[in-house]
């Protein structure tokens, strides 16, 4: 395990025990790892999402850029105009039967690898629109990784699917190069946060008064 | 003064067909469809205190119309609503349709403004326009087949088939996308110079949203732009036939998202109307409080992101701070941030909750001070002022003619305040200013929409201080259901509480209009009810629609980078446009 120096951000002059030793700085420095878990670390920490947004749900995802929410906590704030730098594209809002064919246009633009985060019920499912200008559902004709429900999702639900994906990306394998090991990709299981925090979410007995603030 | 339908009677007889009672009570003719022309044309430019702005155009189908009341035999109607300033007043005039393929002659030659509802009305209805210069499907994608607002037309995608996308409908698609200025009406040549066309979207971090503009550039002057606009089309209108009254009430909310409970407003009201519904005064008060911090709200995200079109970075990160503020009451309140869905036929939800003052009185204090902060960095920022000032500009017959409402009008330096000249739900108990400016230009519009923010202040402070007690919603049948307890006594409040709970209320058959000062302009509900637990036609009048088609006229001869200031300046929403 590798031992790092950092300060603790509410105590910046705390003091760090150690005494500079050879073998402590060798610990500091010299990492033990394969090349594609080095590759899965880097990856995982810096998403690069594509700026598009379609709806709504696209202010709340603005949103999660700004101070309070501060998305780049997670590595994911270097927004890209262009499809052609992003890693990830985020469908935030309503998918219209007009706009499909651009948003695939735009998804084929992306390098590989790419992950797509489906926001809000417009973009999981057609959500409140069951009407014929909206496709139900962006997965009928890409793939999804992480779903984020809500109408539109707060910033926070946005920041937890970005914490899901990027441990998705962290266990994801990828072929290192076109010669070396097996080609295909896997991808880790989709985790269904219903089964996951469901127990923990029935134990709530209490529900907040609405007519306290 | 002489009433409007009387001078209409006076000159042109035997055109009119009938006049029509509705529950707004504007004067509302049926007019014979060749003679259309002329009357809009007596209307606009002939007659005293004339109708300059086109407010609205739209059409009815209605095929399965059962209550009409004497109106003349239509298959569809197409429903003009003209609004004079000089009167403060709305008139209403519909052409009945008998054929099945029906046509009109354009009245673009009288309004330029038409232009753009004529197409929508081509697209969504299939009523010809003839004589108008570009007839294409506007909303809808080109390859579109059927007029979705027919009521024969299916209403939900999921009875229209699974959608899919294979390489081939792809390519097609992409086909139908492409740019052809031939098509779009747009020479390739000026005076011997070859012109360059720039497409900007539909995806560009420029255009606030979904929206396609297309450059006609000579160098780097702006020839003309043509918006394609409809990918944000979600199909509220249809919808609002399909959901019961009270359940449209949160697809209101997404119009304009950046407007919450603002939209709720007038849908509420014009329904209201046609059920002769009185609200509490709390309720009214309740409803002013949380539209006015929404305008704050709305105001705040366009502060931000108009300073970032124009480079400025910070700004946005400071408002947007601002914003979640507001949104911290408005989520104690109404327990949701952006789409509320907080307003109900009657009243609102449910009462404040227990120290509500606080919480208001918290965001007026820590308010208060920001917008000064802000002028010395933006609004007195050099950089600022050479992007914005005298760029964009037009003079309040323009916006008139182009039917521009709101801060875009205000700012012309004409004084007009839907809150103050047709006062609704109690604005008249409340002092504040109406902020103009003077040129124009996108500063002063970017002035008239901060300074509003002050008197939306105002407002919430007087909301704050002057509380009415009692109830929160009314207590008429159409809008609550009987009392619980009492449905255990008697068999007939049972009933009534069962229907009320399971099909909703149904609001007696009648047309009715109602209006808002919005946050982008004045956003109206134009609802007619059929005896039934839903509308049979719901129009929602947006603000940023005429916005957008004027657009390509104040942006002629700006450049490229100008425009990004013309469109922030604007201040629409691609779900107000498109809806």
């Amino acid at each position: 395990m590798m031992k790092w120096w950092t300060s603790n951000a509410t105590n910046p002059t705390e003091v760090i025990d150690g005494n500079s030793s050879f073998e402590e700085t060798i610990q500091k420095n010299i990492l033990f790892t394969n090349m594609e878990s080095m590759v899965a670390w880097g990856r995982k920490n810096s998403i690069w999402p594509f700026n598009f947004g379609l709806s709504c749900c696209y202010v709340e995802m603005a949103t999660s850029i700004t101070s309070k929410y501060d998305i780049a906590r997670f590595g994911a704030e270097v927004i890209r105009g262009t499809p052609r730098e992003a890693d990830m594209m985020v469908i935030a809002g309503t998918v219209f039967i007009k706009m499909a064919p651009v948003i695939r246009r735009l998804y084929e633009q992306m390098m590989a690898p790419r992950w797509v985060i489906s926001m809000g019920a417009c973009a999981n499912s057609g959500g409140m629109y069951d009407i014929y200008s909206v496709v139900q559902g962006v997965d009928k004709f890409l793939p999804v990784d992480v779903y984020v429900p809500g109408c539109p999702p707060r910033p926070d639900a946005f920041l937890e699917a970005i914490l899901l994906l990027r441990d998705q990306v962290g266990k994801e394998t990828r072929p290192l190069s076109w010669t070396v090991g097996s080609q295909g990709i896997i991808k880790p299981n989709k985790v269904s946060m219903k089964d996951l925090q469901g127990p923990e979410r029935l134990k709530m007995t209490e529900i907040r008064d609405p007519d306290k603030i | 003064m002489k009433g409007i339908t009387s001078i209409l009677k006076d000159q042109f007889l035997d055109v009119i067909l009938c006049i029509q009672e509705t529950k707004d009570e504007f004067p509302t003719l049926w007019i014979q469809g060749n003679h259309i022309v002329d009357v809009l044309h007596f209307l606009k430019n002939e007659v005293d205190l004339p109708f300059k702005m086109l407010y609205d155009l739209t059409a009815i189908d209605e095929q399965a119309r059962k209550f009409r009341n004497g109106q003349p035999e239509s298959r569809f109607t197409v429903v003009y609503q003209l609004l004079s300033f000089e009167r403060n007043a709305f008139l209403r005039l519909k052409v009945p349709l008998t054929s099945e393929e029906p046509s009109l002659p354009s009245v673009t030659s009288v309004w330029p403004a038409a232009n753009w509802y004529e197409r929508e009305v081509y697209d969504l209805f299939g009523v010809k326009f003839t004589g108008h210069p570009d007839l294409r499907r506007i909303l809808m994608p080109q390859t579109w087949v059927g007029h979705p607002l027919q009521k024969c037309h299916p209403a939900r995608a999921t009875e229209m088939g699974s959608f899919q996308l294979p390489d081939s409908k792809q390519e097609r698609e992409q086909e139908a996308l492409q740019f052809k200025p031939e098509e779009w009406g747009l020479d390739k040549n000026l005076g011997g110079d070859e012109l360059m066309f720039l497409n900007l979207g539909p995806q560009h971090p420029g255009t606030h949203g979904i929206l396609r503009l297309v450059l006609q550039l000579d160098g780097e002057d702006i020839v003309n732009v043509v918006p394609d606009i409809g990918f944000h089309h979600r199909g509220a209108e249809k919808m609002g036939e399909r959901q019961s009254w009270h359940t449209y009430i949160p697809y209101t909310d997404r119009v304009d998202y950046l407007g919450g409970v603002m939209n709720n407003f007038p849908y509420v009201m014009a329904v209201e109307k046609l059920g002769d519904i009185e609200i509490p005064d709390r309720a009214k008060v309740i409803r002013i409080m949380m539209s006015e911090l929404f305008r704050i709200s709305s105001h705040l995200v366009w502060y931000g992101t108009f300073a970032q079109d124009l480079g400025m970075m910070t700004p946005v990160f400071l408002m947007f701070n601002d914003r979640e503020k507001a949104l911290e009451v408005v989520e104690a309140i109404c327990g949701a941030r952006m789409h509320p869905n907080w307003f109900r036929i009657g009243g609102v939800a449910q009462d404040l909750p227990q120290g509500w003052e606080k919480l208001i009185q918290g965001f007026i204090d820590y308010f208060s001070n920001k917008l000064k902060e802000y002028d010395k960095m933006i609004m007195q920022n050099s950089i600022f002022k050479a992007r914005t000032v005298g760029i964009g500009v037009y003079s309040t017959e323009e916006a008139i003619e182009w039917g521009i409402t709101g801060p875009g009008l205000r700012a012309t330096g004409f004084e007009w305040d839907f809150r103050k000249k047709q006062p609704y739900s109690g604005y008249e108990q409340f002092e504040f200013d109406v902020p103009t400016g003077k040129n124009g230009d996108c500063y002063d519009r970017a002035l008239v929409r901060i300074e509003e923010m002050r008197q939306s202040l105002r407002i919430i402070d007087q909301c704050l201080r002057n509380m009415p007690e009692g109830l929160y919603k009314s207590d008429h049948r159409l809008t609550t259901p009987p009392r619980k307890e009492r449905t255990m006594k008697d068999i007939e409040t049972l009933i009534h509480h069962f229907v009320h709970t399971t099909w909703g209320l149904a609001i007696p058959h009648g047309e009715a209009f109602c209006g808002v000062e919005a946050t982008k302009g004045h956003n109206g509900y134009y609802l007619i009810a059929d005896n039934s637990t839903s509308s049979y036609r719901t129009r929602i009048r947006s603000p940023s629609f005429p916005h957008m088609q004027f657009v390509p006229e104040i942006s002629k001869g700006y450049s490229i980078p100008d425009l990004m200031a013309i469109l922030g300046s604007v201040d629409y929403v691609l779900a107000d446009i498109d809806r």
